[in-house]
């Protein structure tokens, strides 16, 4: 069996995840490449001092002009890890409970290999996705550094590593979602609901005072959200973003063994 | 020799809804067995109970002697399946279809697909999304036989097959079957069923009414004699006869029904001067329906 299940799933999405890479790639070069222009817009600094709720609102913190914080507010707090759960959610509702709803699960269900086995493959082939993604945009940042942006590498893939853990999460906690209802609506409602819960902890917690405490129960806390572009992502927010995919990867497991198949 | 399939007490329900009830269901290898009954009478949620696809709600299921549950994925190396609502990956080819799945199974001669593809006159290179429901048939049709299993599990096999493809199927199952391997098959199918089945098992509303091969189903089911007179004759020569019913009784014209000995009826025939006289058992699709006329059964039962 090897890895038949998730290659037959890479292939069969391989031209969309060429457009998502396509996409973010015209995206983050256009944003490196116009860092040089925003540099020293000591406006954009002020408008954000003035209105920090705002600000927050779309995860930028600190000064927007130095290159950690133009990085964080274009691409990495928000637009990034929006299209990557584009992409985990969108596949994680699909592997399991949609394909049970179109029909093509019965076909693989009958194979010699375990449920466990399928759920597994599934991640994985939801993993080399969103690494795909993730690798690309890194590298048109990293390319960004000849565009004045002044980050080091090192930060710059271990901040693509969290949001890409993160999206991970997410469309963990959709599949599994999924394995449980059976269907895919839910499994999406499910994964959509509790990422944009944590987007807006995350990124309202600095602002207002009683959501503070909840920030730790926000994995964009841990993935973007605690400065991480700037000071790198700590072995703490790692741990945090990969137990987490993995209680979901065995929470997808129970529930797939349990779900009666059509 | 071990049963094929064999299952006590199956059950399943879909919340207040009981899909399938108590159902022992016996399957000897080497026959082609017929699994009969209308849409929503439990046939496709028994098969997904076999294949572990779905857990019943109590009783026990084998197949080829293994646990359905415990020792599935052995049980899925061994059998050909191809379910009633198949749909296959709309942008792939009947021909990468094969390939994948060969690969899956670790099935590394492909000769087999490709005879079965010549035999279906099968169009294996455009996307299946492309293909008539009766051409991607063609393609689990080859996906459950390819692997040459010793069990076939078969969903409404010739759904959408034109008559030549469906003459090719009977062939192709009966050919399994002298190899010594099994075909299990839902169908409604009665024409079909009547040629090519061994034996028979018709399940309504989630219960299994009968098992039998179809010439035992046959004879144990009543005659329809008609009798013609030379002069008209009454009803009641033939009131208080064991077995006998009068279906119709008009001038010198008679119909019976006669779940008893012929002989009794015979002698009162031939005493009355007859100038015509039938008898034949009833067809499947007599049995069939008789079966789903006798409304003993509340309409609760419900499969889908």
């Amino acid at each position: 069996m090897h890895a038949d299940i998730a290659w037959l799933d890479l292939a069969n999405r391989r031209r969309s995840l060429i457009g998502y890479c396509l996409g973010m790639a015209v995206y983050a070069l256009v944003v490196v490449a116009m860092y040089p222009a925003f540099k020293t817009s000591t406006s954009l600094d002020k408008l954000i001092a003035n209105d920090s709720t705002a600000a927050a609102l779309f995860g930028v913190t600190g000064r927007i002009s130095s290159s950690g914080g133009w990085l964080n507010g274009n691409i990495y707090a928000n637009f990034f890890p929006l299209i990557m759960l584009l992409l985990t959610i969108g596949y994680g509702a699909a592997c399991l409970a949609g394909q049970d709803e179109d029909g093509t699960l019965g076909l693989l269900a009958v194979l010699p290999v375990r449920r466990t086995a399928i759920v597994v493959q599934k991640a994985a082939a939801m993993a080399a996705q969103a690494a795909v993604l993730a690798v690309t945009v890194a590298v048109l940042v990293i390319i960004g550094r000849s565009f004045q942006l002044d980050i080091t590498v090192a930060n710059i893939a271990s901040i693509s590593a969290a949001v890409l853990l993160m999206s991970l999460d997410f469309g963990l906690v959709t599949m599994a979602a999924g394995a449980l209802t059976g269907r895919r609506g839910a499994a999406i409602g499910t994964g959509t609901a509790i990422a944009a819960a944590s987007y807006l902890v995350s990124s309202l917690a600095p602002e207002v005072s009683w959501i503070q405490p909840g920030r730790y129960a926000s994995l964009f806390y841990w993935s973007v959200g605690n400065s991480q572009i700037s000071q790198g992502v700590s072995p703490g927010d790692y741990a945090v973003l990969i137990v987490t995919g993995l209680c979901a990867l065995a929470a997808a497991i129970l529930a797939f063994r349990r779900l009666d198949l059509h | 020799m071990t049963a094929a399939i064999k299952t006590s007490g199956l059950c399943k329900n879909y919340g207040p809804t009981r899909a399938v009830i108590d159902l022992d269901l016996v399957v000897e290898p080497g026959q082609v067995f017929a699994f009969l009954g209308p849409n929503g009478a439990g046939k496709t949620t028994t098969i997904r109970m076999l294949l572990a696809l779905q857990r019943p709600a109590s009783g026990r299921a084998a197949v080829l002697g293994l646990d359905s549950g415990r020792d599935s994925v052995e049980i899925h190396r061994r059998i050909g399946y191809l379910p009633g609502d198949l749909t296959l990956y709309p942008r792939m080819t009947g021909q990468q279809h094969i390939g994948w799945h060969a690969r899956a199974r670790g099935l590394r001669d492909l000769s087999l697909a490709a005879a079965l593809a010549e035999r279906f006159d099968a169009v294996l290179d455009r996307p299946t999304r492309e293909l008539s429901k009766g051409n991607r048939q063609k393609v689990g049709l080859i996906l459950a036989f390819m692997s040459q299993p010793e069990l076939l599990v078969l969903d409404e096999p010739t759904s959408g097959l034109d008559p030549l493809m469906r003459s090719e199927f009977a062939r192709l199952a009966r050919e399994v079957v002298a190899e010594g391997r099994t075909v299990f098959w839902s169908s409604h199918e009665l024409d079909e069923v009547q040629r090519l089945a061994d034996r028979v098992a018709i399940i309504k509303q989630g219960r299994l009414m009968a098992t039998e091969t179809v010439e035992g189903l046959r004879e144990s089911a009543p005659q329809t004699v008609h009798a013609r007179f030379a002069r008209p004759v009454a009803a009641s020569l033939f009131a208080g006869m064991d077995g006998v019913s009068v279906t119709s009784c008009d001038g010198g014209s008679v119909q019976l029904e006669v779940t008893g000995a012929i002989g009794p009826v015979l002698r009162v025939i031939a005493d009355h001067d007859p100038v015509d006289f039938t008898s034949r058992h009833a067809g499947l699709d007599e049995l069939f329906l008789a079966y789903y006329r006798e409304s003993g059964a509340p309409e609760t039962s419900h499969a889908r």
